[in-house]
């Protein structure tokens, strides 16, 4: 987003005017009027990085990634056709710098942290772990957005601190953000880089731009091919430390937990999508899983009748699935902890086997009659939550959805025993 | 001991005895239900064949016919209860209180159905949750009884600000429906056994009992079903489910403070038993096959089989180390049943309807969640109303609710609220002249406020 090259100020004034456009417009798409609107996966699907990175993650294309096929071209195109405009962050980061006194020199000297960073995105990617796919613009002011449409918490504000933390560093140091770190950004200087092979410089590209274009192509191989094979080393090395214990409850659909933390990308959409609000920004564990959605079954659960965290889902790391196939999805089995479980102990409960919307729960009596037992069907049982959500024992519930083995790809259960849904298609919400 | 009649003794007694061949059946009648007899009853009288009018079964063509024959009339009442379980209880309590004629029939020998004579002493569903705060749903009748266990030693736990679930003794808790029932100035029949009904057409105006003196009528102007089983519905007719669920045997265990805890866990016991205001003493739930309580030969055999390993598991728990101390206090007078036919009422309540808290217009109760961590549902009339039948209300765990919910409504504080509210309707109903459905709801609420029923 340099302006260095001259643009006649009439020019100028109608692209600053689309730029407002786009930010207007970019607004609406991540505060869609109607809660529960699929619209708000478009604004992150927009991005081609988001699209390049989760298609290499996932090894799969789907029809949400098409989305970026637009802005794709107009970047081949046009360079750096998207910061200048489109780019809903860069229309606010220069209103920012309008804040300062002095208008610093732009931010010449850092290293191109976002063209290694992407590209070790992409080298992540190709092991399933884009690593700073996370870091998108777009996906950013998005999930700024998402953290003021939820009730107001400390963990909803803390999931839409990226954007505010971009703009505090555009303060601190003018244009670093767009002009060294951006992997979007990067991705289209790489891309013009490709362009000026195919056809000589254009008469508007940025000094930064020349400099590296100059930059002998073998160099940028080599070391785009150790920065993506770096990305791939990190990403096998996250991959295998991701067996540990507990493992965080993902939606479902979810990719395994070793790829899972990589393709999401914080916008925020499922925990802004689900109507019970149970999918909750995760705030404990590693640092490289900060953020993403986790499960609590707390007060609701997920609904049967319910598809929407994987609508909504720009990057795949939720699966898009229809109703029949999220139906079997397993979040993860509930395990019933005797100890605690009331019914276990002679009291007359059976709040999780009235709850259980797939019947998954039965009556076992022991050997000797004189005690019963929740036992949970994990043929049927999909994780759902419903009965712990149901269940009346505090401060620890006897009845827990557990999360499935990491590295196992999502178990469908044979779809025999998908439940014959409720009676009633919308079921309430608990309310406690 | 031996005792030779004298021929003074035995002229007295054969004109006694046809003094009673006179008028037998009407003073039979009164003599039950009465509390107090001051009738000379002579020592002994030789009944000869024949004094009474006799309508015995006719064995006929391979068949057995049942006579036609008259009843006798042991009273005449306004509001009639059968059953005197939690519902019943506080049915009769709420509408001898609203001033009407009140009389409670009941086929054991005290009150409290499951929760006295099947030894079921937890008290679950007293409260709900709402906002975080704990909200006490069981009030009115129901809790004043609670209420004035507290104040005896030893008859009650958990019955105070911020308890739930109260546990109260047996004993301590026939006594005070006694009390209760007596002070309300309700007419009660005990050992009698509602068997059938009596109907004007397509009305109900009373039941027919057998006991030892007979088979016998009452007519009433509103009769409430509270024997658990709608056994008085069923005999009138009324739509209804009829459900199969799990019939257990309650037990106690005495001694239980000598067990060691920790070694019996060691030998995979893990409790003993449900607390209980008496010292060293756990009541033992059982929850039993899933079987029809209406098939005696069913009732039969589990009361038998369900006493055999009662007696062999406490003789076990006895041999394990840790429990040397223990013994079978008592197995429960009376079998664990918990669920059998269920109303067909104008609205049936369902498990969606109570997780939402549906509100109702004519919500008469509000029911409570297990371990009060949920919020309450409001109760309709409707599900204590008959479709068609007039001049009867069902409460306690036969009231109109679905397969579901009825899990959370058998339980007693629920039992207790909605037979304390069929009682205020059957009274309201008497005396606005009406039949039970077309009683002023808000009439009926305001007079359930008056007498302490929460209604959210
Ligand atoms: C094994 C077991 C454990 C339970 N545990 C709990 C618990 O821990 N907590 C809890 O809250 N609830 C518990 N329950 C449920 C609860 O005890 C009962 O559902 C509740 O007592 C029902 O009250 P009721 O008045 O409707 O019926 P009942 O208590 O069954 O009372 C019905 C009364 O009517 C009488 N009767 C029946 N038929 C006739 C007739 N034809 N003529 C005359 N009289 C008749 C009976 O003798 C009885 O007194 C348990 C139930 C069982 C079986």
């Amino acid at each position: 987003m340099n302006h260095a090259c001259d643009e006649n100020p009439s020019r100028r004034r109608w692209r600053q005017a689309g730029r407002w456009l786009a930010l207007a417009a970019a607004l609406c798409l991540a505060w869609p009027l109607q809660t529960g609107s699929w619209t708000s996966v478009i604004l992150p699907a927009l991005s081609p990085h988001i699209a390049a990175g989760a298609t290499l993650a996932a090894r799969s294309a789907g029809i949400i990634g098409l989305l970026a096929l637009p802005v794709s071209i107009l970047i081949l195109v046009f360079p750096r056709w998207f910061c200048r405009h489109a780019c809903p962050v860069g229309l606010l980061q220069e209103q920012i710098e309008k804040l300062r006194r002095s208008p610093a020199p732009p931010w010449r000297r850092a290293p191109l942290l976002g063209r290694w960073m992407l590209l070790a995105t992409l080298g992540g990617a190709c092991l399933g772990y884009p690593f700073f796919l996370w870091l998108d613009p777009l996906a950013l002011f998005n999930g700024f957005v998402n953290a003021w449409r939820a009730p107001l918490t400390g963990a909803a504000l803390l999931a839409g601190i990226g954007l505010p933390l971009l703009l505090l560093l555009d303060l601190l140091l003018p244009r670093l953000w767009c002009q060294r770190v951006c992997p979007l950004g990067a991705l289209q200087e790489l891309l013009a880089l490709f362009r000026r092979r195919l056809r000589p410089a254009s008469r508007c590209e940025t000094a930064s731009e020349a400099e590296t274009a100059s930059a002998k192509g073998w160099t940028l191989a080599r070391r785009g091919f150790l920065a993506a094979g770096a990305g791939a080393a990190g990403a096998l090395g996250l991959g295998l430390g991701r067996e540990r214990d507990p493992l965080p409850l993902r939606p479902p659909g979810s990719l395994g937990e070793d790829r899972f933390a990589g393709v999401c990308v914080r916008c925020g959409n499922c925990a802004q999508a689900c109507p019970s609000r149970i999918v909750r920004p995760m705030l404990r564990g590693d640092l490289a899983g900060l953020l993403t959605p986790t499960l609590s079954f707390e007060r609701d659960y997920c609904r049967e009748d319910c598809h929407q965290c994987g609508r909504v889902c720009p990057s795949g790391a939720i699966a898009r699935s229809s109703l029949q196939e999220k139906l079997r999805q397993v979040i993860g089995p509930a395990r019933v902890d005797l100890d605690v479980c009331l019914l276990a102990n002679g009291r007359e409960c059976t709040a999780c086997i009235q709850r259980c919307p797939f019947r998954a729960i039965a009556l076992k009596t022991t050997q000797d009659g004189f005690a019963t037992e929740p036992a949970v069907d994990l043929a049927r049982c999909v994780g759902c939550g419903a009965c712990e959500a149901v269940c009346p024992t505090r401060p620890a519930r006897a009845i827990r959805v557990t999360a499935r083995p990491g590295r196992l790809p999502v178990q469908p259960i044979p779809s025999a025993s998908v439940p014959e849904r409720e009676p009633t298609p919308n079921t309430p919400s608990i309310k406690s | 001991m031996k005792h030779t009649l004298n021929r003074r003794e035995l002229l007295r007694l054969l004109s006694a005895a046809g003094l009673g061949a006179a008028f037998s059946r009407r003073a039979v009648a009164d003599e039950i239900g009465t509390a107090v007899t001051n009738a000379p009853v002579p020592e002994s009288k030789l009944v000869p064949s024949s004094t009474r009018p006799r309508y015995p079964a006719v064995l006929s063509g391979g068949k057995v016919i049942q006579p036609e024959r008259p009843l006798a009339v042991a009273a005449e009442t306004d509001v009639l209860v059968v059953g005197g379980g939690p519902a019943g209880f506080a049915a009769a309590v709420a509408a001898a209180r609203a001033g009407v004629r009140t009389t409670l029939v009941e086929r054991y020998g005290y009150f409290g159905g499951q929760w006295t004579g099947g030894l079921v002493l937890l008290v679950i569903s007293s409260h709900a949750r709402e906002n975080g705060q704990l909200v006490k749903v069981l009030r009115g009748v129901g809790d004043e009884l609670l209420e004035r266990l507290t104040r005896i030693d030893g008859a009650v736990v958990n019955q105070a600000p911020g308890r739930h679930n109260p546990t109260s003794d047996p004993e301590a808790t026939k006594f005070m429906m006694d009390e209760m029932i007596r002070e309300a100035g309700v007419k009660v029949f005990l050992h009698c056994w509602v068997a059938d009904v009596v109907m004007e057409g397509a009305a109900l105006r009373g039941v027919v009992f057998e006991s030892k003196a007979g088979r016998q009528a009452i007519l009433a102007r509103v009769v409430v079903d509270a024997t658990g089983d709608g056994d008085v519905f069923a005999a009138a007719g009324a739509e209804h489910e009829q459900r199969l669920h799990a019939i257990g045997l309650v037990h106690r265990l005495g001694n239980t403070d000598r067990a060691d805890a920790a070694q019996l866990k060691e030998a995979g016991i893990r409790s003993l038993g449900a607390l209980e205001p008496l010292p060293s003493v756990k009541w033992v739930n059982l929850r039993g096959p899933s079987t029809d309580c209406l098939d005696v030969a069913e009732l039969t055999r589990l009361e038998m089989e369900h006493r055999r390993s009662i007696w062999k598991r406490v003789q076990q728990l006895r041999k394990t180390p840790g429990g040397e101390k223990l013994f079978l206090l008592q197995t429960a007078p009376q079998l664990g049943v918990r669920i059998s036919r269920l109303l067909a009422g104008t609205h049936q309540l369902t498990y969606a309807e109570a997780r939402q808290g549906r509100k109702f217009p004519d919500t008469i109760a509000v029911g409570g969640a297990q371990n009060a961590q949920h919020i309450g549902w409001p109760i309709p009339y409707g599900a204590l109303v008959p479709r068609k039948l007039d001049n009867l209300l069902a409460a306690g765990r036969c009231i109109c609710v679905d397969e579901k919910l009825i899990e959370d409504m058998r339980l007693i504080a629920s039992c207790l609220t909605t037979g304390h509210a069929a009682g205020a309707a059957a009274a309201l109903a008497v005396q606005a002249r009406c039949r039970p459905r077309e009683i002023e709801i808000p009439r009926l609420q305001k007079l359930l406020r008056d007498q302490g029923a929460y209604l959210g």
